[in-house]
C-alpha cells in the first residue's frame, strides 16, 4: 500500500498524567477514507489517543501526521481538517442553536457567504431545522449530541473523530447516530470510539482494540472475529459444574477451546457434529443451551482478559 | 483575526444575558446611592452641625458664664460644653443647689483693660463635690490660654503694619475648601476606578467556565492559538467595562461632578482594566474550578487596590514622581486641576503595558498547557521555575 493512502499516521505516541502511562509507545495508521473503531476497556488510552490527534493534548514523545503534517509544527492546519465530537458534546448552553454553529463556523473559518447555506444543510442533515432558534439548554441529551455532530461538521472537515457518539442515548436516539456516521462512511475518514461492540462490528472497516495505551490487536471486524478459535460456540448452562466434564469435552475433534465461567460452559467448536455428544455428557445435569457464532464482543473479551 | 470574533460573541452574548444586565442595573444603583451619601457627608461636614471625630461632652457638664464683655464666649468651644449666660448671683445659687458644675466670671470692663494693657482676673467657682469639675476647669484653663495667645497677636500685628497680610488658603470657584476638594477628588478617583473591580467574575465564568462546563476542549480543537482564545475573552470584558465607565461617568456629571478632560480620565481607566484583566486571567487559567478562582481573585485584588490606591493617597502628602505609576495619581491630579507636564503621563502607561504584557504573557501559557487544563496541575512552584527559564522542564 502507498504511502500516502495513510491520511493519519501515529508514530510511537507516549503519555503519561502523572505517573499513570497513558499511551506506550503507540503505533497506528489510518487509511483516507477509513472508518476506524477504537475499542478498549476503560482507561485504554482511546480518548488520550485522539485528544492528541486533534491537537488538544501534547503528547510526551512521538508524533502524529495527519496528510503528512505534524502535529508539533503544524496545529493549526490539523485542526483545520479535523472535526471533533467529545464524549459529551459540551455546548454553550445559552447560545441558540443556529447561533453556536455560526459562531464554529466563523472560528472555523468558513466563508461568510458560506455559513447560512452551512448552517441550513447541517440543521436538515441532523434533523434539528425545527428547533433551529431554541437554545441548547432547552435541549435533550440527544438532541444535544446531534447538534455536537452538526458543530463538528461545520467547516466540512476531511477527519471526523467521535468520541463515544451513542454513550448514554436511548436505542432509537443511538441508531439514529449510528445510520448517520453510516452515511458519512466513504466521504470522511472517521475514527470512532466505542465501547458498544455491535456499533463497532456493524459500522468500522476495521477496528483497533486498545489497552494499557498498545494496541493489541487490529483488523476488519470479520478478520478479528475469525480469530476466535472455532465458528460457533455452544453455551451450556449446568446445575453442577465440574472439571472433569470439561476435560471430557476437550477429547472431541470439533471442540477448540472451552470456558468455565460459574455455571456457563461456553465451548468453541469448529463444526456441529459433535453437539449431541457433548451434551450426553451432562446426562440431565443441563439447565439450558445456546449456540452462537463469535461476535466482537467475544474477541474483545478473549482479547483483554 | 479569530479573536475578534470571539470578542465579538461573548459582548453580544453578554450584553443579551439577563444576569449581566441586573448586575449592570445594580451597580449603577449602588453609584447613586454612593453619590447621595458622598453629598451628604460632604454638606455635614462643612456645616455646623457637621459630623465631628472629637467625642463631644455637650450634656456632660454644665457651665455659667457671666460676661457682660463677651470676651470670653467668644474663645470657648460651645460644643464641648453646655454654657449658658448668667449673672454672678443666679450662677452661685445654681452652683450650690449643684445644677451645674462651674461659674466663670470675667469682668465687665475687660475690654478696657485689655486695651489699657492691664491685666483681667476671670474667676473660675467650681462645684468641688462633683468629679466633673476638672473638664470643665481644663476646658476653661484651655480657652483663656486661647484668649490670651489671640489676643498678644492681634496686639503685635497693629505694632507692624506689615505684617497685616494673612495667609491665603487658595480655593477655587466650587466655594468648597481645600479638604474637601481634595477628598471629592480622592472620592471621584475611587469610584472611577470601582468598576474595574466587578468584573472578575466575568473572567472566570469565560475561562474557568470553559474548564468547568468542558466547552474549552471544543476550544481547544479548534483552529486557533491559546493567545487568540484568551485575547478575545480579555476584549470582551474590556468592550462591557469601557461601557460601564462611561455610563458611570455620564452619571456623575449629571450629578454635579465636573471634571477637566474628561476623554483623558476615560482612558486612563479604561487602560488601568488591561493589567487587571490580565492578573484575573491568570487565576482563572490556573484555577480548577469558580471556588478556587474566586479565592486566588480576592487575595489578588487587596493586592492591585494597594498598588492603585497606596500611590494616590501617597501623593496627596508627599508629591513624588514615583506615585504616578498608579493612573489613579494621575487621574485625580486631572481632577484638581493640576498642570501635569506631557511626559508625565507615560509613568502610569508604561507601568499598564508593562504589568499588561507580563500578566497576558503568563496567561496564555498557562491556557496552552494541557496538564492544567486536563491534570494532574503542576504545583505552582514548577509553573514558576518553567516560566522564568521560558521553557518546560523535563520530567
Amino acid at each position: 500500500m502507498d504511502s500516502n493512502d495513510f491520511i493519519i499516521k501515529i508514530d510511537s505516541l507516549n503519555k503519561s498524567f502523572g505517573k499513570i502511562k497513558a499511551l506506550d509507545n503507540l503505533n497506528l495508521e489510518i487509511k483516507r477514507g477509513e472508518l476506524l473503531g477504537i475499542i478498549g476497556p476503560n482507561g485504554a488510552g482511546k480518548t488520550t489517543a485522539i485528544r492528541i490527534t486533534s491537537c488538544i493534548l501534547q503528547p510526551d514523545s512521538g508524533d502524529v501526521l495527519v496528510d503528512d503534517m505534524s502535529i508539533h509544527s503544524d496545529q493549526i492546519q490539523i485542526k483545520s481538517m479535523i472535526g471533533y465530537l467529545p464524549e459529551e458534546p459540551n455546548l454553550y448552553e445559552r447560545f441558540k442553536a443556529r447561533d453556536l454553529l455560526r459562531y464554529f463556523a466563523e472560528l472555523y473559518g468558513v466563508p461568510k457567504n458560506r455559513i447560512d447555506d452551512r448552517i441550513n444543510e447541517l440543521l436538515k442533515l441532523v434533523n434539528m431545522s425545527h428547533r433551529a432558534d431554541d437554545r441548547i439548554n432547552t435541549f435533550s441529551k440527544g438532541l444535544r449530541q446531534r447538534i455536537g455532530i452538526a458543530r463538528a461538521l461545520v467547516h466540512d472537515p476531511k477527519i471526523i473523530i467521535f468520541d463515544e457518539p451513542t454513550m448514554g442515548l436511548d436505542p432509537a436516539t443511538a441508531h439514529n447516530i449510528r445510520e448517520f456516521i453510516r452515511g458519512l462512511k466513504g466521504e470522511k475518514t472517521i475514527i470512532l470510539c466505542t465501547h458498544y461492540m455491535d456499533e463497532a462490528d456493524s459500522l468500522c472497516d476495521r477496528v483497533a482494540i486498545l489497552n494499557q495505551g498498545k494496541i493489541i490487536d487490529m483488523g476488519t471486524p470479520e478478520y478479528l472475529k475469525s480469530k476466535i478459535h472455532g465458528n460457533i460456540i455452544l453455551e451450556l448452562k449446568v446445575r453442577t459444574p465440574n472439571n472433569n466434564e470439561a476435560e471430557l469435552i476437550k477429547d472431541f475433534d470439533s471442540v477448540e477451546e472451552v470456558d468455565i465461567n460459574g455455571n456457563l460452559f461456553l465451548i468453541s467448536l469448529k463444526s456441529k457434529k459433535d453437539i449431541k455428544a457433548i451434551i450426553n455428557v451432562f446426562n440431565n445435569d443441563i439447565l439450558s443451551i445456546n449456540t452462537k457464532e463469535p461476535t466482537l464482543e467475544d474477541v474483545f473479551i478473549h482479547t483483554v482478559k | 483575526m479569530k479573536f475578534i470574533t470571539i470578542a465579538n460573541w461573548e459582548f453580544k452574548e453578554t450584553l443579551k444575558s439577563k444576569k449581566f444586565l441586573i448586575i449592570f442595573c445594580l451597580q449603577i444603583s449602588m453609584l447613586f446611592l454612593m453619590i447621595f451619601v458622598f453629598n451628604t457627608f460632604t454638606v455635614n461636614i462643612q456645616s455646623d452641625k457637621g459630623v465631628s471625630i472629637t467625642p463631644s461632652l455637650s450634656g456632660f457638664a454644665s457651665l455659667d458664664i457671666d460676661d457682660q464683655g463677651h470676651l470670653f464666649t467668644k474663645y470657648i468651644n460651645p460644643s464641648l460644653i453646655d454654657i449658658k449666660s448668667s449673672n454672678y448671683n443666679n450662677s452661685l445659687q445654681n452652683l450650690n443647689n449643684g445644677e451645674i458644675t462651674g461659674f466663670v466670671q470675667v469682668p465687665p470692663d475687660s475690654l478696657n483693660s485689655i486695651r489699657n494693657i492691664d491685666t483681667i482676673n476671670v474667676k473660675l467657682y467650681l462645684d468641688y463635690s462633683d468629679p466633673k469639675r476638672s473638664v470643665i476647669r481644663d476646658e476653661v484653663n484651655s480657652t483663656v490660654n486661647t484668649m490670651a495667645t489671640s489676643i498678644s497677636n492681634s496686639w503685635i500685628d497693629s505694632l507692624i503694619p506689615q505684617n497685616t497680610t494673612q495667609t491665603v488658603v487658595n480655593q477655587q470657584g466650587t466655594g468648597q475648601s481645600l479638604q474637601i476638594q481634595i477628598l471629592t477628588n480622592a472620592m471621584l478617583a475611587i469610584l472611577l476606578f470601582l468598576p474595574l473591580f466587578f468584573f472578575g467574575n466575568m473572567i472566570i465564568d469565560s475561562v474557568v467556565g470553559e474548564k468547568e462546563r468542558k466547552t474549552g476542549e471544543i476550544l481547544m480543537a479548534m483552529p486557533i492559538s491559546p493567545s487568540q482564545i484568551i485575547l478575545g475573552k480579555i476584549l470582551a470584558v474590556e468592550g462591557v467595562i469601557a461601557i460601564q465607565i462611561a455610563f458611570w461617568m455620564i452619571i456623575l456629571y449629571i450629578m454635579g461632578f465636573k471634571f477637566a478632560d474628561p476623554i483623558l480620565i476615560y482612558i486612563l481607566v479604561i487602560i488601568t482594566a488591561l493589567p487587571i484583566l490580565g492578573v484575573t486571567t491568570i487565576i482563572s487559567a490556573y484555577s480548577k474550578n469558580y471556588k478556587e478562582a474566586g479565592i486566588g481573585i480576592t487575595i489578588s485584588y487587596i493586592v492591585v487596590v494597594g498598588v492603585l490606591i497606596i500611590p494616590a493617597l501617597t501623593y496627596l502628602s508627599v508629591k513624588s514622581l514615583v506615585s504616578n505609576i498608579s493612573p489613579m495619581t494621575m487621574v485625580m491630579r486631572i481632577f484638581s486641576g493640576e498642570t501635569i507636564p506631557f511626559w508625565q503621563y507615560f509613568i502610569p502607561i508604561l507601568f499598564i503595558l508593562l504589568v499588561t504584557i507580563l500578566t497576558y504573557w503568563i496567561s496564555i501559557k498557562l491556557f496552552e498547557r494541557d496538564d492544567i487544563f486536563f491534570g494532574p496541575r503542576p504545583r505552582l512552584i514548577r509553573l514558576f521555575l518553567e516560566l522564568i527559564s521560558f521553557k518546560k522542564i523535563v520530567k
